[in-house]
């Protein structure tokens, strides 16, 4: 039952796809031409065959009146014997018959002894063809007529009949290699049919497959060449997604712009205040704190970018860059930080979130490491479905205590006051990172300290 | 001390430049990048703090430029953009250390005091020449433990010559690096300074290099 049902769907799925529907009218047609084809072909061929029977009785019916006679005594009979053997051999399927009024008909040796029954009672001097039963169940075609023998005012019916089983089969046998034939044709249209379809869906099934590449970030463009009819279509896709780069490229600009344009302003006033010792200045201060808390996360959220990158992001030179921009922080306490990296290992993503996960992380280890920052990166050979990497950043400070370890990436954590900060880094580690399918978790380093190990799509 | 100030919000500069002037630097002020460019091209600056957001000519293009024909100040970044990107790609184009806004005084004094420092090749923020001490986190100098004051010109002098500790000072050097551009400068009252904070310090470390400078030096046998 589920499986009915199951097929069911199946087929009316095929027949909602673009293949289904090309195949589906244009077998409707053939298999609708080939029909009428066939069955006027069928009906000529009948109508021809019995037409020559009809033709072949009407010749023997005239040849038989013609060579019939009187004979002196007014008997009738044949001035010459009519040629077919057929005639003289029973049941044999070729018959004749004559009669006249009130007398015992006169009938060739062939009917044996079966009599033929006038089909017309009347006289009538016009041809008549019909079918009668025969001898030996046969069914025949019959033609008959009146007719008056010269010299002579008595008038003859005569009758010629012919067995139909050979005709008939003869038609069966036609019909039969009609059928046949154009259910070949119809096999050979049918394949070609889903051949030619399939052949010229091949550059829209192509696109689609293009196209689920863009998404996954393979590729950036629909490349390559297309038949002029598609050629528009990729052109506009892929001015589509220029636009869409272009706004979504301005609205970070935009994004950018505000969060310069309000913190310039902010600075001012946080200056300002720094100092606070009323409680109005206290007030403003803490609020303008807020509000620099709140540009900060809802900033970064909307510059989070996600999504592949064409070729992929170098990350050893970037990691290199990031380290020197985080060791500005840690000078004066003497932190050194060592990077292993293969040189080949690519980024599956945007730079910018590259530099917010790997900035915050490496930041927070400098912060807390005594002496000692470890970066390193390595490719992921097991994963099958998607190329990943890892990165683990360690440091050498003190640590955190277990039961804090899978809290610290939540939004406005801190387990320490001490240091300065937000806390909103390693939330938006978190989110970057799973908007990335990647994974972010904290572990305890050997050593003692941290150790943040990311997961993050390769190319 | 002399630094230059780039930034094009003139509430902000104000502020900053009041708080470099009351913790004893001699500063100048430039409101674009271009003008800000000039400065930075053609004056011997101790540092720069420099906003990434500038009319005319954009900081980073700026810095760029500065580094590209040789200007080796420390440069102190300061911007509105804070991620990562903007940080790393702001010190990679050469700057020294990287402040967003908003920020405060202490901060933005903490970091550029120790840019100074590095530059003049002085690793921790105490100077020290024999008993003479100075701190530059609160400005304090002490002889031998004793608090001597000094008058915000002889502090510049000092903190200048304690940085660079050991090597000839010209009389022109110290004036470029205790005024501003606008300061109408006559070399000579350096020497009247240079005379004051002797007395003040009543300690002699201070010599008088014939014909090049000044060159600030402990001798112990001379005590």
């Amino acid at each position: 039952m589920g499986r009915e049902r199951l097929l069911i769907s199946n087929v009316r799925h095929f027949f909602r796809t673009l293949t289904g529907r090309l195949l589906a009218s244009a077998l409707l047609w053939s298999v609708a031409a080939l029909a009428v084809g066939g069955f006027i072909l069928s009906l000529v061929f009948k109508s021809y065959v019995l037409n020559d029977v009809d033709k072949r009785l009407s010749l023997l019916i005239d040849s038989m009146t013609g060579v019939a006679e009187l004979s002196p005594k007014g008997l009738l009979r044949f001035s010459r014997p009519l040629s077919d053997q057929r005639f003289m051999t029973p049941e044999s399927g070729q018959y004749w018959q004559i009669s006249e009024e009130g007398q015992p008909p006169f009938r060739s040796r062939s009917l044996w002894d079966f009599e033929l029954k006038p089909e017309v009672t009347h006289r009538s001097f016009s041809l008549k063809f019909y079918e009668a039963q025969g001898p030996g169940g046969q069914m025949l075609r019959v033609a008959e007529r009146d007719s008056i023998l010269p010299n002579s005012d008595r008038v003859f019916h005569f009758q010629v009949g012919t067995n139909m089983a050979d005709v008939r089969a003869a038609i069966a046998e036609f019909n039969w290699l009609l059928v046949s034939a154009l259910g070949l044709i119809m096999l050979t249209v049918t394949m070609s049919l889903v051949l030619q379809v399939s052949y010229g869906l091949r550059p829209l099934r192509k696109l689609g497959k293009s196209l689920t590449d863009i998404r996954a970030g393979k590729e950036n463009r629909i490349e390559g060449e297309w038949p002029q009819d598609l050629q528009l279509l990729a052109q506009e896709i892929n001015a589509l997604m220029e636009q869409n780069e272009q706004l979504v490229d301005r609205a970070r600009t935009h994004v950018g712009n505000l969060a310069h344009a309000l913190k310039t302003p902010l600075s001012v006033i946080q200056i300002d205040v720094e100092n606070a010792v009323d409680e109005r200045d206290k007030r403003i201060k803490t609020q303008s704190r807020l509000i620099r808390e709140h540009i900060d996360h809802h900033l970064k959220r909307a510059r989070i970018a996600g999504g592949g990158s064409g070729k992929g992001l170098p990350i050893k030179d970037r990691l290199r860059k990031i380290i020197k921009a985080v060791e500005v922080a840690t000078r004066e306490k003497g932190v050194t930080y060592d990077l292993q990296c293969p040189d080949d290992c690519r980024f599956d993503g945007e730079k910018e979130d590259f530099d917010e996960v790997l900035g915050n992380l490496i930041d927070n280890a400098g912060k807390w490491a005594t002496g000692h920052v470890s970066v390193v990166a390595e490719k992921l050979q097991d994963s099958a479905r998607r190329p990943m990497m890892e990165i683990r950043v360690t440091d050498d400070g003190p640590g955190v205590p277990a039961e804090d370890i899978d809290t610290l990436f939540e939004r406005g954590r801190r387990l320490d006051e001490r240091m300065p900060g937000t806390g909103l880094g390693l939330a938006i580690v978190r989110d970057i990172v799973e908007m990335y399918g990647g994974e972010a978790r904290l572990a305890h380093a050997p050593s003692g300290g941290l150790m943040a190990v990311l997961k993050l799509p390769a190319k | 001390m002399r630094v230059l100030v780039v930034e094009d919000d003139e509430s902000l500069a104000e502020q900053i430049e009041q708080s470099l002037l009351d913790a004893g630097y001699a500063v100048d002020v430039s409101n674009d990048g271009e003008d800000g460019h000039f400065l930075g091209d053609s004056e011997p600056y101790d540092a720069v703090i420099l906003d990434l957001g500038l009319p005319v000519m954009d900081g980073a293009s700026v810095l760029k430029k500065w580094r590209a024909d040789g200007r080796d100040m420390p440069v102190l970044v300061l911007t509105a953009r804070d991620t990562w990107t903007d940080k790393v790609e702001g010190l990679d184009a050469g700057a020294d250390d990287y402040l967003t806004k908003p920020f405060i005084v202490e901060e933005l004094l903490a970091r550029l005091r120790a840019l100074i420092r590095r530059s003049a090749g002085q690793s921790s923020p105490q100077l020290e020449c024999g008993p003479v001490l100075l701190d530059t986190r609160n400005g304090r100098v002490t002889v031998s433990g004793r608090a001597i004051k000094l008058t915000a010109q002889e502090f510049k002098l000092l903190s200048y010559m304690m940085h660079h500790n050991g090597k000839v000072v010209s009389r022109t050097e110290l004036t470029e690096h205790i005024y501003d551009q606008d300061f109408d400068r006559d070399s000579n009252t350096i020497e009247v300074f240079v005379n004051r904070v002797r007395k003040k310090l009543d300690t002699p470390i201070i010599h008088t290099v014939r014909g090049l400078g000044y060159r600030l030096e402990w001798e112990e046998s001379a005590s």
